[in-house]
Formats: C-alpha cells, sequence, structure tokens
C-alpha cells in the first residue's frame, strides 16, 4: 500500500509538472496582456489599456472575423462533405474504395507545407484571385479527409441491413439516411467536425500560402507584428484563451449536468444552435458583401508596421473610400504576390524594387500636377539613381543602414573600423546580423571596398568569404526583426539595422547609438508607386498627396521612427521627439554610399544561394 | 443500399482538383525551368542536382536529426503522461485530456512569441535567476530553445492518441498477466507497451511529421541561421522566387515522409 501512495504522489507531480510546461507559456501571454508599458519582458504595472486598442483596432477585429467565419464554414462544409463521403465508401466496391482512401492520407500525411505550397500553385495557375474564397476552399480541402478519417470506421461499423429495414418500412433514402444512419454515427462526425474547426481555427502556415488582397486570419496578423511585437495580441489571446475554456468545458459539463437533471428535448437545443450558425454566417456574408460593395476602393500594399494606421481612416473619411491596407515581410515577398497575379493600387517598395517594377512595366507614371504637396518634398530625397526625375515614384521614408551598438559595452575606439566592428571578436557572441541577403552582403562588399551592386563573381566570393569567416569567428545571430525587441531589452550589444529602427529603438533604450561606417554604406528610399492596372487612378494620387502634406507626413513619422521626406516633418521630428537621436538624420555626403540597383535574376539567386549557405552552415 | 454509392461522387471531384491536381503541379514544377509557359515547358533534372550539393544536404539530414529528438523527447515525456491519465479515476481524466488539449487552441505563434520572452537573454527566466544570484544562461537561438519550442507544441499529438489505445486496453488482460507470474517490468513491456503501440505509432506519426516540416517555430526561436528543410521551401517561394526549385524540394520532402509514413504504418499493421 504504502508503495501505491508514493507513485500516486509521483504521478500527481509529474502531471503536474507538464501542464505547467503546457501552460507557462500562455500564463505569460495573459499577465502581459495586463502590463502598463509595451515591453513584454518587464513588468511595470496594471492596467487596461491593451483591451482598450484591442476594441479600437480594425485589422485585428477583422481578422477574428474571417478565422471564425472561414472555421465555421470550413468545419460546417467539410463535415457534410466528409460524412456523406464516409457513407458512400462504406458502399462502394473495394477498388475505388482504396483508392480514395489512399488519396484522402495524402493531405494528412504530407507535410503541411507541401499542402500549402501544392494548393498555392494550383490556385495561382487556374488564374483565382487568392482572396476570402482561396482561404476557406483551403481549409476545407485539409478539413475534410480528417471528417472521413474519424466518421468512415463508424460507418463501417454499423450493420448495412439497417438503412434496408428502414426503406422496408417506407423511409425513402434521404430520410433513411438523415433518421438512421447520421443519429448511428453521430459521434463519429462531431469528433470530426471539433478535428476540423480546431485546425481550421489555429491553422497559419496553409492560410499564410494561400490567402491575400487584404484578408489575413489572426495568425497572418499575429505573424506580420513579428517587427514590434504589440501586447494588443497577448489581450486578443487571453480573450481567446477564456472563451475556448469556457466553451470547452461548457461543452464537458453541461451534458453532465443534463444528465443528472433528466434534462430533454435536445432537438429545440439543437435548433437554436442551428439558428445561431445561420444568422452569423448571414452576418458574415453581408458584411463581406458591404466591403466589396464601397464605391471606391483603394488597395495599398506597404512593408509590415510602417504606417500610421489613423492616417488611413482620416483619408478614408475625407474621400469617402474604402482603403484595404495590406503589408508584406520583404520587397521579394511583395513581388512575389504581384507576379501570381494579385492587383494593388498603391505599391510602397524600396528603391532596387522600384527599379525593378519599372522595368518591367509594373507601374504607370505619376501625373505630378495631382500631387500638389510635392513642394514640401526634401530636394536630398528626389532625382535618385532608381528613377530619374521621379517619373513614377513619390517618396514615403528613406535613411541608411548602420550599426547600432551599446555605448556602455562598445569602446570607442573600437568604432573607427566601421564595419570591421562586425568581426571584432572581443564582440563574439553579441552580435545580430539581419537576416537578408542583399544588406548582409553589402556589408561585406563595403567592407572589402567593393560596390555593393558588384556582379563580379570574384568580389561576391571574396563577400561570401568574409561573410563565412565572419559567421564562423563572431558566432552572430540572423535575425529579422526580433532584432528591435531585443535590442530595446538589451540582449545584446552590436545589430545591424535599418536607421528608421534604430531612431525608435535609441528612443526607447538611451544607452545605444548609432553608427554610419566610414567604408560607405546603402542609402536607401521607400517610395510610393501607382500600379499600371490600378481602377482608381485620381483617388491613387490623391492618397500619395494626402501622405506628404505636412500633418500626415509628421504623424507618420512620429509613429513609425523613419525619417521622412517632407521639409517640415524632418525638422520638427529632429528638433523635438529624436533630439539628440543622431540616427533620425542621415549621413549621406560619403561618396561611398551607393543606392542598391535592380539585380539580374541569374545574379540574385547567385547571391540567394550563397546566403542560404552562409545560414545552413 | 446501392443508392448511397453516388454519395461518393462529390468527393472523387474534389479530391481530384484539390489533392491530385496540386500534386501533379509540384511535380511538374519541380521538372522544369524557370519562367515555363503552359506551351514551352522544358523539362529538366537540374532543380534534383541542386538540391544533391552539401548545403541542402545538411539542411535535409538536420531537420531529421531535429525531427527525430522532439519524436524522442515527446515520446519519453508523453509516454508516462498518458498512463497516467489512464489510469486516474475517469471524471479526473476527461479533465486532464480536456487540460492538455486546450494549448492546441491557442495560437501557435503566440505560444512561440510567449517563450521568446521567457527564454530571451533579458527575459524573464534570467530575470528570475537573477534574483538568485545565478548568472543569465543563453537560451535563445540554441538547439535548446528550438527543441523546447517544437516539444511544448508538439507533445499533446503524442500524449492523445497514446492515452486513446490505453483507455481502450481492457484490464483483465493486465491482471491475467499478474496472475500467469508477470512482475510489473514484463507486464509493462509484455502486455501494456504491447497493446499501446497502435498509440504510439500514431503519435510517433504526428510529432515527426509536425516537426519536420515546421518553418516558422526554429525560425522565431533559432534565428535565420536556424535552416530547416521547411524554412529552406519557404524561403525559395518567399524570398528568392525560385519556384521550381522550391517546388523539387516539396516533392522530396513529400516522397520521404511518404515512404516513411508507409513503413510506420506497416509496423503499425504487424502488430495487431
Amino acid at each position: 500500500m504504502n508503495n501505491k501512495k508514493k507513485t500516486s504522489f509521483f504521478s500527481r507531480f509529474y502531471v503536474v509538472l507538464c501542464l505547467a510546461f503546457f501552460y507557462l507559456p500562455i500564463l505569460v501571454t495573459m499577465i502581459f496582456s495586463f502590463n502598463s508599458s509595451k515591453s513584454l519582458t518587464h513588468l511595470s504595472g496594471f492596467s487596461l489599456r491593451w483591451y482598450q486598442e484591442l476594441i479600437n483596432n480594425v485589422e485585428v477585429s477583422k481578422a477574428v472575423y474571417v478565422s471564425l467565419s472561414v472555421a465555421i464554414l470550413a468545419t460546417v462544409i467539410s463535415t457534410i462533405l466528409g460524412t456523406i463521403t464516409a457513407i458512400g465508401l462504406s458502399r462502394s466496391r473495394k477498388v475505388v474504395r482504396d483508392l480514395i482512401l489512399n488519396i484522402n492520407e495524402i493531405p494528412i500525411l504530407n507535410p503541411e507545407i507541401v499542402t500549402a505550397i501544392s494548393l498555392m500553385l494550383l490556385f495561382s495557375s487556374a488564374g483565382f484571385r487568392k482572396g476570402y474564397v482561396t482561404m476557406l476552399l483551403a481549409h476545407i480541402a485539409f478539413c475534410t479527409p480528417y471528417v472521413i478519417t474519424s466518421v468512415y470506421p463508424k460507418v463501417r461499423s454499423l450493420d448495412p441491413n439497417l438503412a434496408n429495414a428502414a426503406m422496408d418500412l417506407g423511409a425513402t433514402p434521404f430520410e433513411a439516411l438523415v433518421k438512421v444512419i447520421v443519429p448511428m454515427i453521430k459521434e463519429g462526425i462531431f469528433a470530426g467536425a471539433l478535428l476540423a474547426f480546431t485546425m481550421s481555427f489555429d491553422d497559419f502556415v496553409i492560410s499564410y500560402f494561400v490567402s491575400g488582397n487584404g484578408v489575413k486570419n489572426i495568425s497572418i496578423v499575429v505573424y506580420n507584428m513579428t517587427k514590434r511585437i504589440n501586447p494588443t495580441i497577448n489581450a486578443l489571446s487571453t480573450v481567446v484563451i477564456l472563451v475556448i475554456t469556457l466553451v470547452l468545458v461548457a461543452m464537458n459539463v453541461a451534458p453532465a449536468i443534463m444528465k443528472a437533471r433528466g434534462y430533454k428535448g435536445n432537438k429545440k437545443r439543437e435548433r437554436i444552435l442551428l439558428c445561431i450558425l445561420a444568422a452569423l454566417l448571414c452576418v458574415g456574408l453581408v458584411r463581406c458583401g458591404s466591403v466589396a460593395r464601397g464605391s471606391h476602393v483603394l488597395k495599398v500594399y506597404n512593408a509590415g508596421e510602417y504606417i500610421d494606421l489613423s492616417l488611413l481612416e482620416e483619408f478614408e473619411q475625407e474621400y469617402g473610400c474604402t482603403v484595404v491596407y495590406e503589408t508584406f515581410e520583404s520587397n521579394e515577398m511583395m513581388y512575389t504576390k504581384l507576379a501570381s497575379g494579385e492587383s494593388y493600387d498603391i505599391l510602397i517598395p524600396s528603391d532596387y524594387m522600384i527599379e525593378r517594377l519599372i522595368k518591367e512595366d509594373y507601374v504607370q507614371a505619376l501625373d505630378w500636377d495631382l500631387i500638389p504637396n510635392r513642394e514640401n518634398l526634401l530636394p536630398e530625397v528626389l532625382d535618385k539613381s532608381y528613377d530619374p526625375g521621379n517619373r513614377y515614384s513619390c517618396p514615403y521614408f528613406w535613411g541608411t543602414v548602420g550599426i547600432l551598438y551599446d555605448t556602455t559595452v562598445v569602446d570607442e575606439e573600437d568604432l573607427s573600423g566601421g564595419w570591421e566592428l562586425l568581426r571584432n571578436e572581443k564582440y563574439k557572441g553579441q552580435l545580430y546580423m539581419y537576416d537578408s541577403e542583399r544588406d548582409s552582403f553589402m556589408i561585406a562588399l563595403k567592407a572589402l571596398g567593393y560596390s555593393m551592386n558588384t556582379t563580379d563573381m570574384d568580389e561576391i566570393q571574396n563577400a561570401y568569404e568574409w561573410l563565412i569567416a565572419q559567421r564562423d569567428s563572431m558566432n552572430p545571430i540572423y535575425a529579422g526583426d526580433d532584432v528591435i525587441d531585443n535590442m530595446i531589452s538589451g540582449n545584446k550589444a552590436i545589430a545591424v539595422v535599418y536607421s528608421g529602427d534604430a531612431s525608435y529603438i535609441i528612443s526607447e533604450n538611451p544607452d545605444l547609438d548609432y553608427l554610419t561606417p566610414a567604408q560607405g554604406t546603402n542609402v536607401w528610399y521607400d517610395a510610393m508607386l501607382i500600379t499600371r492596372d490600378c481602377n482608381e487612378v485620381d483617388l491613387a494620387h490623391a492618397f500619395i498627396n494626402f501622405m506628404i502634406s505636412e500633418e500626415s507626413a509628421l504623424a507618420n513619422s512620429e509613429e513609425v521612427g523613419y525619417t521622412s521626406p517632407v521639409a517640415s516633418a524632418f525638422e520638427e521630428m529632429r528638433d523635438t521627439t529624436y533630439e539628440g537621436v543622431s540616427s533620425y538624420v542621415p549621413q549621406i555626403e560619403n561618396d561611398k554610399n551607393e543606392i542598391f540597383g535592380y539585380q539580374e535574376p541569374k545574379v540574385k539567386q547567385h547571391y540567394a544561394e550563397l546566403w542560404t549557405k552562409v545560414k545552413a552552415q | 443500399m446501392k443508392q448511397y454509392k453516388h454519395l461518393l461522387k462529390p468527393y472523387i471531384i474534389w479530391a481530384a482538383v484539390l489533392i491530385v491536381i496540386p500534386l501533379i503541379l509540384i511535380a511538374l514544377y519541380a521538372f522544369t525551368e524557370e519562367g515555363n509557359e503552359v506551351l514551352t515547358l522544358s523539362f529538366t533534372f537540374d532543380n534534383f542536382r541542386k538540391f544533391a550539393e552539401a548545403t541542402y544536404v545538411n539542411v535535409i539530414l538536420k531537420s531529421f536529426r531535429l525531427g527525430l529528438v522532439t519524436t524522442v523527447i515527446c515520446l519519453a515525456a508523453g509516454y508516462p503522461l498518458a498512463f497516467i491519465i489512464s489510469r486516474s479515476p475517469e471524471r479526473v481524466q476527461g479533465l486532464l485530456i480536456l487540460l492538455v488539449t486546450i494549448p492546441e487552441w491557442i495560437n501557435m505563434l503566440l505560444r512561440t512569441y510567449a517563450w521568446m520572452n521567457l527564454l530571451s537573454d533579458n527575459g524573464i527566466i534570467n530575470q528570475l535567476l537573477g534574483l538568485l544570484g545565478i548568472d543569465p544562461v543563453t537560451m535563445m537561438y540554441t538547439d535548446f530553445s528550438v527543441i523546447l519550442g517544437l516539444v511544448c507544441n508538439f507533445m499533446p499529438f503524442m500524449v492523445i492518441p497514446i492515452y486513446t489505445s490505453l483507455s481502450k486496453m481492457d484490464h483483465s488482460l493486465i491482471e491475467a498477466a499478474y496472475d500467469l507470474g508477470a512482475n510489473r517490468f514484463q507486464t509493462f513491456w509484455k502486455v501494456i507497451w504491447k497493446l499501446s503501440m497502435p498509440g504510439v505509432v500514431n503519435g510517433i506519426m504526428m510529432v515527426f511529421l509536425l516537426s519536420i516540416s515546421t518553418f516558422v517555430i526554429p525560425k522565431l526561436l533559432g534565428g535565420g541561421q536556424y535552416m530547416l528543410i521547411g524554412n529552406l521551401i519557404e524561403s525559395q517561394f518567399i524570398s528568392v522566387g525560385d519556384w521550381n526549385f522550391g517546388a523539387a524540394i516539396s516533392l522530396i520532402l513529400a516522397v520521404i515522409i511518404l515512404i516513411f509514413m508507409h513503413f510506420m504504418k506497416k509496423m503499425d499493421s504487424q502488430d495487431d
């Protein structure tokens, strides 16, 4: 007996340990949703401000709606489709059955990313516009096999004569199906539906590849937030956790209570549930319809976390139109989406991508007469090599790439080495590189004294070796935008960053400073373009004009932290919010500085391959 | 009874369009050159030849190693959990299984971000260690952080099928084993473990499949240098723009996985 008690203590302890492991991240998420500051590692006080922002955040509420409505629709459709298929399967010949069951296994056994890519290829080769419908189709496609696998065994275990008996007694085949077979396989159907809903609601990979045109579910919004992780999303997940817990507990507890009370009248409850579901769907369809019906719609495609969102609302009100705002992770991703046939009105990419888009005829010339605010622009940002005379593009933000360093760790005298600071072994393991092939090769090429737009294979090879040597001696982290949060928390001493991000980081962590290396760097310009097949040319020009008005430019620069191309906003920010923050004023006088140029696909692929090799060790 | 045969028809069409054709498209891209149009297909093996380079082979080996380690840890930690749950009173069982499933409903990315905040150099765990006077430990961007993230996300997929197998088990078999003189170890190894095999195989398949093809968790917890096959595929489609090579890698991954799964299923049915 004694022995048994002991094991049960260990068992309990083990269960608690496992659950603690599962719930630790969730607990952290919940606690920090009540934090009064933006930090996700330091608690500074209790507040409900993130819940307030959650209610006001249009993007998040749209995403919740998309996630929920796609999950419900996909669950209902895949449950019906899966159930009738399972019943059909049990009645068909063995050859057909085995074939279908094997094909059905493919989406279950295939890695998610392969399924995602296969569906993306399907939609893009069929010329489907990626959006809500493609996401829904993809979700039904990957949910149905799960429904079939959970319903089919139940159907197989049924007595095949049941339906016959019902029909002998005068039931039509449909009645026999609904009144006899379905009730007997209810359990399997319910399990399948639950599985389908879970898979669909939490899906990221497949949705990420097949959706577009501004349609985002919660996962995609969260993924795009990596740049500046926003506690609003913690608030959202706390709400989701509470709702899910309540629903699951209710589902598990309610039947037990009802049983105990001898409750009957399931029918009524089911009907009420169905009504609620139908009402939800109707509301959803109406909402979808209303967005599409808006008379003037402007589709803007910009980098993530790169705008003051309230400006969009202001613009919508002023011009009585709807702005569909979508964000991308990188210029390359934007190009991929554009090339796969998605349409936008306004794009906001970077210089070299602008050059490529002009070359490949994706954009149209601007009518500068419609943009009177051009007078506001700084002369330094106009007429650059990527678009001489600014025929196609209007500057949005600009800056340099440089080194952000912790003044309390890095010695003053080491700074004179410029980019070689990144190979100074004193700071081994203290370094974030930027996970972007062009920026990393730029550093190596500049450190070696070459042009960063070189196509000379030997120079590229030397730069590659520089990066390999740096990787081996310094052990850097190739980080994405999480560098921003990491540097604010002071996790490492040195990071390669864009000047705009540096300004924001320095304003949050004053121990840091920004170095523009003397060997030269990348001076970059992000600018607004109007696509060739833009439907709202006048509205698009109005948008560009609006964004470079003095008030909008100031609000935008204040929110994002990047350097404004508008003179008054630039001066105001320089002298107030970012006073003393050196990165806000780009150091562009150095003749060794360059702007990225267009790369031929072959050259680009060569760089990309080498970069993969640097990272993959 | 034949009336229901036609119920199969919608799914035959559906599966052809949304399962079979997309796979054919992957194969088509994998065996053709860049910029192919329907009329000017030019077939090539270059995409596969490229994959034979050491870098890419290393990526796939690393992915398999990581998948294996994750699966083993999930099995080693998940089996006892499933076992304990299946031995608890019935009311508690339902609750515990619910508690194991709930985290799967919370967005995977969010849970991963939370781990980033827990593990970073100035993160919550290091702050707590600091209070105890322990020097900060580097945990982010290592094998440790990636495996931790994978295990935390995927362990329920191991626990649930094993629990299902264990709870279906006929207890009289275990009693019979004791009656016949087996000791605890023998009973476990020869009876319980054997009978739970379907659940174990299912769990292994699920976890291995999920961990080998993931790309978000390694990217967030391991940094850009943590290049796994999922990341490689993603980067070919999203940033490099070489869809043909990306399709070729996907095809290779799919074929390896399907062979592996076939093998596991065989093992499973032999055990029956």
